[in-house]
């Protein structure tokens, strides 16, 4: 308990990195929840990753117009690395989107292709920066310790306008995704609110590969919506208790791992495995358990 | 003939610029009840998709006497089942129309919503998920979701697929039903002839790259049907 009273004080050192944590936690399910229903779920594998990539060549930029990095500011570096992320992501996901609307093609093939040459590329980009123990190599790892006030800010800022989007166009978002020709004869543009869903979940994976790295972001667009899956009978049920699992475990895994002084993100992921495991053991045994009652 | 809500002007259909079935010419009659029937690949949901605006037409116009609000009721097998929504839900749907982006459903769509489920008797599931519904029970709630819209034309497309006999012949009763209540002009694709025999006044058949189109009169005579058989056949 003494740990958690630390976390929880306002002079914690690493307060930046619980909240931006939390904010993640909260935040990527709501977006995740999209991927989820959409059968989009290697995608959410592959755009993290891509995204690392994009941050990864944003970052080697100054290297190889021979720029001496040592000196630069955080600030900088941070507006630089979101730059790259962003713009990979959502490249990747007109062009992504666009094979996909075709219907040609092998889209499994597609994204596994995407993933594994993105990380392989930012392997290598890592391998030729010595600037990479400057702690982007701590970022792919998913250590979230250096987490500065205009980074916390900013994040904060990108997710909040996430949530009040997805807060406002719900009803447009969830009807094209549900039904795209109903969506259709009722004349709504379904490009539009298939480039907004997609625009979405790029700015928010960019946001949260920047924060917390891609294997933590892919962990949390995963596995707190097939959690909530289980137990949920409505949309809002859904969506609300994904991003509930998602920020409570984010916050517990940070408390675990304080503890136990383990990396950060990949104890979250393991956390949000079990929860994950153990509710549908507890939703198989309410179904044996009801089955029973009725006989 | 009352006035046509829709008429096809030498209208060719197809993928990628390439016609599938052409110079089809008809008048869809406003109230009218009209069956698109037709083996699997003549055409039938191309010609669909085109009348609802889903893809071009290869060649041809489609004009419409002013522009119809479309209820559209889908195959069931269409709609995802991971998507974890009440039967509610999917109806209320098809007031979206009217609910411009950022702004919720007010009482009064919801309580024609709720209208919409008593009438295709879908009220007492309407609240359960959508995917646990049955065949039978699913096309009550889309038909439901359909009459949410305030449609002038209702387009059914094989509404009895995956739906056992009975449910079948209640689906089509009650779809006539609201068809002579509502004078709703109705457009179904159906493999079923006997279904299509006792509903519908107008035929539209798709066979072999032709339209035939006529009365039920006209198209179900002996000769006719051993006709279209035959060439089937052949």
């Amino acid at each position: 308990m003494e740990t958690l009273r630390q976390i929880l004080s306002p002079d914690f050192l690493l307060r930046n990195s619980v909240y931006t944590s939390v904010l993640i936690g909260f935040a990527c399910p709501l977006v995740g929840v999209f991927l989820v229903l959409r059968r989009l779920i290697f995608m959410g594998v592959a755009l993290p990753q891509i995204s690392s990539t994009g941050v990864a060549v944003a970052l080697s930029l100054p290297l190889w117009l021979g720029m001496d990095m040592s000196g630069h500011d955080s600030q900088n570096a941070h507006v630089l690395a979101f730059a790259g992320s962003i713009a990979f992501t959502l490249m990747a996901i007109l062009v992504l989107a666009f094979l996909e609307r075709r219907g040609r093609g092998l889209p499994e093939g597609r994204l596994g292709t995407a993933y594994v040459v993105a990380a392989a590329l930012s392997i290598l980009l890592l391998s030729k920066n010595r600037y990479a123990e400057l702690g982007w190599l701590d970022l792919m790892k998913g250590e979230i310790i250096t987490v500065s006030n205009f980074d916390l800010t900013l994040t904060a800022i990108a997710l909040a306008l996430v949530l009040v989007v997805l807060g406002l166009f719900h009803k447009e978002l969830m009807l094209v995704s549900f039904d795209r020709t109903l969506a259709v004869t009722l004349r709504k543009n379904v490009v539009f609110w298939d480039a907004l869903t997609y625009l979405l979940i790029g700015f928010t994976v960019s946001m949260a590969v920047l924060s917390v790295g891609p294997l933590i972001s892919f962990g949390f667009l995963l596995i707190p919506p097939l959690t909530a899956h289980l137990f949920a009978r409505t949309m809002r049920q859904f969506t609300i208790f994904a991003s509930l699992i998602g920020g409570v475990a984010s916050f517990i895994g940070f408390w675990i791992a304080y503890q136990w002084d383990l990396p950060i993100g990949p104890t979250d992921v393991v956390l949000l495995g079990i929860i994950y495991a153990l509710s549908f053991v507890v939703k198989k045994l309410a179904f044996l358990f009801q089955s029973k009652s009725k006989r | 003939m009352s006035e046509p809500v829709i008429t096809l002007d030498g209208l060719a259909i197809g993928y990628d610029g390439r016609a599938v079935l052409s110079g089809i010419s008809l008048a869809i009659a406003r109230s009218s009840f009209t069956a698109i029937l037709g083996a699997n690949g003549s055409g039938k949901s191309t010609l669909l998709k085109t009348l609802l605006g889903l893809q071009p037409p290869v060649a041809g116009r489609i004009h419409f006497g002013s522009p119809p609000v479309f209820g559209y009721v889908p195959q069931t097998v269409e709609l995802d089942p991971l998507f974890p929504l009440t039967g509610f839900d999917v109806a209320l749907m098809g007031t979206y129309g009217r609910v411009g982006p950022g702004r919720f459903p007010p009482h009064a769509e919801r309580q024609l919503v709720h209208d919409c489920l008593r009438a295709t008797a879908a009220d007492g599931f309407a609240h359960k998920k959508f995917s646990r519904l049955s065949g039978g029970q699913k096309q009550r709630v889309l038909i439901a979701r359909a009459l949410a819209t305030r449609p002038d034309v209702l387009v059914l497309d094989e509404p009895t697929a995956g739906v056992d006999a009975a449910a079948t012949h209640n689906l089509l009763e009650f779809i006539s039903q609201i068809h002579a209540e509502r004078k709703l002009t109705i457009l179904l694709v159906t493999h079923d002839l006997p279904l299509v025999r006792k509903h519908a006044q107008q035929i539209v058949w798709l066979h072999q790259g032709q339209v035939l189109h006529g009365t039920v009169a006209e198209l179900f005579t002996p000769e006719r049907m051993a006709e279209i058989f035959e060439m089937e056949l052949g």
